[in-house]
C-alpha cells in the first residue's frame, strides 16, 4: 500500500479553503485526507475525506443523486475505520471490472458494499447521507493521483474538514453493532472492525 | 477461457505475492492487501476435471469455506478475518496471523519440561472444537497443522485459531462430529507419537465443554472400531 503524502503546502490542487481549514487545525502528524493505491487496481487511487459540522447535507445528497458529485457520500456514524471504506471500494472496483455490479454506478456500489445485507434501498438509507446529517465521509476514486476532484468536493461541502483518522470519534458503536448484528460473543474473538469487514466481504453468499 | 483467466487482476496480483504452499486443492500466497498482511487461498482450475464440473465444485467449496468462517466468527470461535472474495478466480483473501505457529510445530518443538503447557493447549483445542460442533459445524479436515497459535503470554480465548474450512459443512449428526474427532485423533497420534494421554486430555475437555458430547463420543468409539467410512449395508 502506498500512501501518497501530500501536505497542503506541496500540493497545487488544494483550494484556498482547504489551506485555510488545514492551517486552523492543530497539526497532528496526519494528513487531513487519506489517499491510497489499491494493490489489485494499481491504476486507481482512493481518497477519503471527512467533514463535520456540515450544513448543506440536503444539497450534497441531491447533487450526488443527480450525478453532479463524482464521489460516494457516506454517513460516518456507521464507519469504524477508513479500512472499512477501502474494502468496500476495492470490492466495487472488482465488481465493476467483471461487470457484476448490483447498482448503477461505482459510487453507489461502494455504499451498497458497506451494507451487511443485499437490500439496495436499505443500504442507501443506512450508509448514505441523509438530510439531517451533520457529518459526511467522502470517497473519491481517481485514475491518477494528480487529477483528482478533491478541490471540487472541498468547494461543495459547507463544513469543517477533519482528519480521516478521527473517523472513530464520529462512529456510533451501538448503531454499528445493531446494523451488522454483532453479538457480544463474536467480540471475544476479534475487534468490531473484524466483524464488520467479515460481514461485508461475505454478504453475497448469505 | 485460459486467456480470460490470465487477464484477471486478482491473478495478476498473485504473481507478485509469495507462494507459501501448494496443495492438491489450492495454492496459498502471502502478500499485502489494502495495507494489511494477507494470505490468499487460490483454488486453481483442475484440468483433470470436466470444466463445467470443475467450476461448480470449486465455486461451491469457496462459498462453503467463506460461510463456515462467518459462522465460526459469529459463534466466537477465532478464525482469520475474510477481507475479500473473488468468485471468478476462486480466491479468498484472509487475515494473515502474523507471528503464529501451527499447533503441529508447537507440539513438535516443545520440550518435555513444557508438558504442562501442552496440556493447556490440548484443553483449549477441546473447548474450541466443542463450541464449533455445538454450532453444528463439522470441520472435515482437523489436523494440528490446521490450528494456529498466536505466540503470546498465556493462552487466552483468542490465541488459538482454526484454519482451512475447505472441507467443512453443516451437520447436526453425532456421526459426522464423531468422524471429525476420529480424523483428528488419527492425524494427531501419527504426527505426534506417544501423545495418547495428551489427546485424552483434549477429548475430556471436549466432553466437559460440549452440551451434546455424550452421543458424539459414543459415535467416536463406534467409528474407531469400524473406521471412517460407514458400512454400506442395505
Amino acid at each position: 500500500m502506498q500512501y501518497i503524502a501530500k501536505t497542503p503546502q506541496q500540493s497545487e490542487l488544494q483550494t484556498a479553503k482547504f489551506i485555510w481549514i488545514a492551517s486552523c487545525c492543530v497539526y497532528t502528524g496526519f494528513e487531513m485526507h487519506l489517499s491510497q493505491r489499491l494493490e489489485l487496481f494499481p491504476e486507481y487511487t482512493v481518497t477519503q475525506l471527512l467533514f463535520k459540522d456540515v450544513k448543506n447535507a440536503t444539497d450534497l445528497r441531491k447533487n450526488a443523486i443527480a450525478g453532479e458529485i463524482s464521489g460516494a457520500l457516506i454517513n460516518p456514524s456507521v464507519l469504524v475505520d477508513p479500512f472499512q471504506v477501502l474494502v468496500a471500494t476495492n470490492k466495487a472496483l472488482h465488481l465493476q471490472k467483471i461487470g457484476k455490479m448490483k447498482t448503477r454506478s461505482l459510487y453507489s456500489e461502494i455504499i451498497f458494499n458497506l451494507s451487511p445485507t443485499n437490500n439496495i434501498s436499505e443500504a442507501f438509507k443506512n450508509f448514505g447521507i441523509s438530510d439531517s446529517d451533520s457529518a459526511v465521509q467522502v470517497v473519491l476514486v481517481h485514475a491518477d493521483a494528480e487529477q483528482n476532484n478533491m478541490d471540487d468536493i472541498l468547494s461543495k461541502v459547507d463544513g469543517q474538514q477533519i482528519s480521516v483518522h478521527h473517523i472513530s470519534s464520529l462512529s456510533n458503536i451501538a448503531k454499528i453493532k445493531k446494523l451488522y448484528k454483532v453479538s457480544p460473543q463474536e467480540e471475544l474473538c476479534g475487534s468490531l472492525l473484524d466483524a464488520v469487514i467479515c460481514r461485508m466481504a461475505t454478504k453475497d453468499v448469505l | 477461457m485460459a486467456v480470460e483467466k490470465t487477464n484477471n487482476h486478482v491473478l495478476h496480483f498473485l504473481r507478485s505475492a509469495e507462494l507459501l504452499k501448494q496443495g492438491a486443492e489450492a495454492r496459498v500466497y502471502r502478500g499485502e492487501f489494502l495495507g494489511k498482511p494477507t494470505v490468499v487461498k487460490e483454488r486453481f482450475p483442475k484440468l483433470y476435471r470436466h470444466p463445467t464440473l470443475d467450476e461448480k465444485l470449486t465455486h461451491r467449496r469457496t462459498v462453503q469455506e467463506v460461510r463456515s468462517i462467518l459462522r465460526c466468527r459469529k459463534a466466537g470461535i477465532s478464525v482469520p478475518v475474510v477481507y475479500f472474495v473473488d468468485y471468478t478466480s476462486h480466491c479468498i483473501f484472509l487475515e494473515d496471523i502474523v507471528g503464529s505457529v501451527t499447533v503441529r510445530d508447537y507440539i513438535n518443538s516443545a520440550h518435555t519440561s513444557e508438558a504442562k503447557n501442552l496440556e493447556v493447549v490440548a484443553r483449549k483445542i477441546g473447548e474450541i472444537l466443542a463450541k464449533m460442533h455445538d454450532e453444528d459445524l463439522v470441520h472435515g479436515d482437523l489436523t494440528t497443522s490446521n490450528m494456529l497459535m498466536k505466540r503470546g503470554p498465556g493462552c487466552g480465548e483468542a490465541d488459538l485459531l482454526l484454519i482451512d474450512f475447505g472441507l467443512s459443512y453443516i451437520s447436526a449428526l453425532p456421526e459426522d462430529k464423531g468422524v471429525d474427532l476420529y480424523v483428528l485423533e488419527k492425524a494427531f497420534l501419527s504426527t505426534h507419537p506417544n501423545t495418547e494421554a495428551l489427546f485424552e486430555t483434549l477429548l475430556k475437555s471436549y466432553s466437559a465443554s460440549s452440551k451434546k458430547s455424550q452421543t458424539v463420543i459414543k459415535k467416536l468409539d463406534e467409528v474407531r472400531l469400524r473406521g471412517r467410512k460407514r458400512s454400506m449395508v442395505g
